[in-house]
């Protein structure tokens, strides 16, 4: 059964979303002003010192994770009464 | 024996045999004085730094001792045991509470054990706690999740008690004045990567100690049983038998580098799975072993800052932990549902319940102002510590810059997994027309309580890291934790791992659906193959073997006419031969191990 949002409720969500990107807009922004430690400064690494490096990690992260998951799931997914059918 | 002098574990064990006895309101007074008092006698012992010798056939057993890592899991378990009960209030099956006392005590015995005899006793009391709590689920598979689960946990019981045999062994030949003593087995850690006859006692046991805590290839127990209890006593199993685990392989094998591959295919394995599935209950377990897999990379790590970032966080876990199946069991006490495609909306009639759901997802990743930022942050602080050490001295450290890494992108993934996810779907969603009233008082009082200390965590982390392991490394690090540096690195990761949530949500579509695991070959293949190729085998040859019989002539086969001796010797049923087979194995295994392993020893 479907169930509509009510106009108030529809107005609420609205907003909800634009705070979320608002927040996702101050984050790079205030990134940007922030001198990120590099982690393995002896070995000579220091890609973590990139600008955005941590947003851009996180969202590669979990697209990758999702990505994983959803191809492993072509091989792996059951309906849940798979074992209960016995 | 003064009261300072007594194991807490008996405490909880008394509450096991009177709570049953007694009614209505004293029945909770009981419940809630007692772990007060354990946790009374526990820092009594602590302070005191205690330790009980006890005559035990022939031995003398060390109930009582203080490792460096019990202040901070007995504190929290007995934070834990008022939490639950006071969750636990509204609970109708009365075995459930002295299930959870023996369970709970068990545990708490575990801490305090200073001998490898008493700490597997209380360790096999705890498996039997938890069983009986996985069967008053009287959910749809309770009962053969319980088994499952009991049988996982006897097998481990058995490896670990064949590895404290051997290793005690080894120390009585080797002249070891305490041989029976749980102490750090110091020779794993240069010894782990040359597999020998010497290791073979500690290897068993380091196994047997994994697999209570989910590591692979047995890390599906966990979703598989802890969803089948009721929505209290899930909260009950969240927290104790995986800690415990963390805490022995603390003791025994902190620096030992192989834990940290196991820590990293865990912390892999809750994500991706987690992603997958629909039950919200059977999510959070996977995401359970995403975090332990996280405790046991500090272990593996073994520096002190690792150790103590691995002792914090299983003191955060276990309240944020028990904290999203309070959330999650209020939602199923609530709705009757745990799958997440039948919910959506209850933000409305909710709301107590879905703050401390966000809360307690927000601490499970690490988000900043939560206790998991200041628990978790100090396991990176470590590997990255290290890979430096490591560094300066010219040895080979890549692995712990990918560790960090495989670190950091698992905690994105738990973000979506445990937060978002299970928030979008629970509360947001569609409408799925259910209007659940919010749960009764004690259940709420219990979330928001445990809410509150992860919060207090979070912005005051000092009362913590002042009872690990190690405080003064935990102590500097408290200067460093709120940097900018640090706050805006956590931010930015865990917020745009959000997005991508949003960005891919057309993929995330629930679906009524599991994912198989390993535990595919002991669940479905080998009964399937056992019923589809073995019976068949067994029968053809029974047959076989009686037409042979019928071809005799009369006089050999009347079992009247023959003697005794000449009968006793025909081929029986394969129901006789399979055990007696088994049987001689065992024995061939039991003389190998006799006869070769232990002079080699000695």
């Amino acid at each position: 059964m479907k169930y509509e949002m009510s106009p108030e409720e529809k107005r609420l969500a609205a907003l909800a979303w634009a705070a979320g990107l608002l927040l996702l807009g101050i984050v790079i922004l205030v990134d940007l002003g922030v001198h990120h430690h590099p982690h393995f400064e002896r070995d000579g690494l220091t890609f973590d010192t990139l600008p955005e490096f941590y947003p851009l990690f996180g969202f590669g992260a979990a697209f990758v994770f999702i990505i994983v998951a959803k191809t492993l799931a072509i091989a792996l997914k059951r309906k849940d009464t798979f074992y209960a059918d016995d | 024996m003064q009261m300072t002098d007594f194991p807490p574990a008996l405490i909880l064990f008394a509450g096991a045999l009177l709570i049953p006895a007694a009614r209505g309101k004293l029945r909770w007074a009981l419940a809630f004085a007692l772990p007060v008092i354990a946790l009374a006698d526990a820092w009594q012992i602590i302070v005191d730094g205690t330790d009980v010798y006890v005559p035990f056939l022939g031995m003398t057993l060390n109930p009582v001792h203080v490792h460096s890592a019990t202040p901070a899991f007995a504190t929290v378990f007995a934070i834990m045991v008022l939490g639950g009960l006071l969750y636990a209030l509204n609970q109708k099956r009365h075995y459930e509470l002295p299930a959870a006392s023996v369970y709970a005590g068990g545990a708490l015995g575990v801490l305090f054990a200073g001998d490898l005899v008493s700490m597997f006793i209380f360790w096999e009391l705890m498996t039997l706690g938890s069983t009986v709590i996985i069967w008053a689920g009287r959910r749809a598979d309770s009962q053969g999740a319980g088994m499952r689960y009991f049988g996982m946990h006897a097998a481990g019981g058995v490896l670990l008690l064949m590895g404290i045999i051997i290793v005690i062994s080894q120390r009585v030949h080797s002249g070891d004045a305490d041989p029976l003593a749980f102490r750090h087995f110091d020779s794993m850690v240069t010894l782990w990567s040359t597999l020998s006859w010497d290791s073979i006692g500690m290897w068993l046991i380091l196994i047997g100690m994994l697999v209570n805590a989910g590591a692979p290839p047995f890390s599906s127990w966990i979703p598989d049983a802890y969803p089948q209890g009721s929505p209290s006593g899930t909260v009950f199993l969240s927290a104790f038998t995986t800690k415990t685990a963390v805490f022995t392989l603390m003791t025994a094998f902190a620096g030992v580098e192989v834990v940290i591959y196991f820590g990293l295919y865990m912390a892999v394995y809750g994500v991706v799975y987690g992603i997958l599935e629909n039950d919200i209950r059977r999510l959070l377990s996977y995401s359970l072993v995403n975090q332990v897999g996280f405790m046991l990379v500090g272990i593996g790590i073994g520096t002190h800052l690792a150790i103590d970032g691995a002792a914090g966080h299983a003191f955060a876990h276990i309240i944020y932990k028990a904290l999203l199946f309070m959330a999650t069991g209020s939602v199923l006490w609530a709705t009757g549902r745990t799958k997440m495609n039948q919910l959506g909306g209850l933000y409305r009639t909710m709301p107590v319940t879905m703050w401390c759901l966000i809360i307690g997802g927000l601490s499970i990743s690490g988000f900043p102002l939560t206790s998991g930022f200041t628990s978790k942050s100090m396991v990176l602080e470590a590997i990255t510590n290290e890979s430096a050490r490591m560094a300066d001295l010219g040895q080979s450290h890549t692995y712990l810059i990918v560790t960090w890494i495989i670190f950091e992108a698992a905690t994105a993934g738990v973000f979506i997994d445990a937060f978002i996810k299970l928030t979008w779907f629970v509360f947001f969603q569609k409408d799925s027309g259910l209007r659940p009233p919010e749960v009764p008082w004690n259940m709420k009082a219990a979330m928001i309580g445990f809410a509150g200390i992860c919060i207090f965590l979070g912005i005051f982390p000092g009362p913590l890291y002042a009872i690990l392991p190690y405080k003064a490394e935990a102590a500097e690090f408290a200067n460093v934790v709120y940097s900018v540096d640090h706050v805006m690195l956590m931010l930015g990761m865990l917020l745009f791992a959000g997005l991508s949530f949003f960005v891919l949500l057309p993929l995330m579509k629930r679906s009524e659906s599991i994912t198989l695991d390993i535990d595919w070959i002991w669940r479905r293949f080998i009964p399937k193959f056992w019923h589809d190729v073995v019976t068949p085998l067994l029968e053809g040859l029974d047959r076989a073997q009686k037409a042979v019989l019928e071809f005799l002539p009369s006089s050999f086969t009347d079992d009247g006419s023959m003697p005794a001796s000449v009968r006793r010797r025909l081929p029986g049923s394969w129901a006789v031969s399979v055990p007696v087979l088994l049987i001689t194995l065992m024995l061939l295994a039991y003389l190998v191990v006799y006869f070769w392993l232990l002079p080699a020893t000695s």
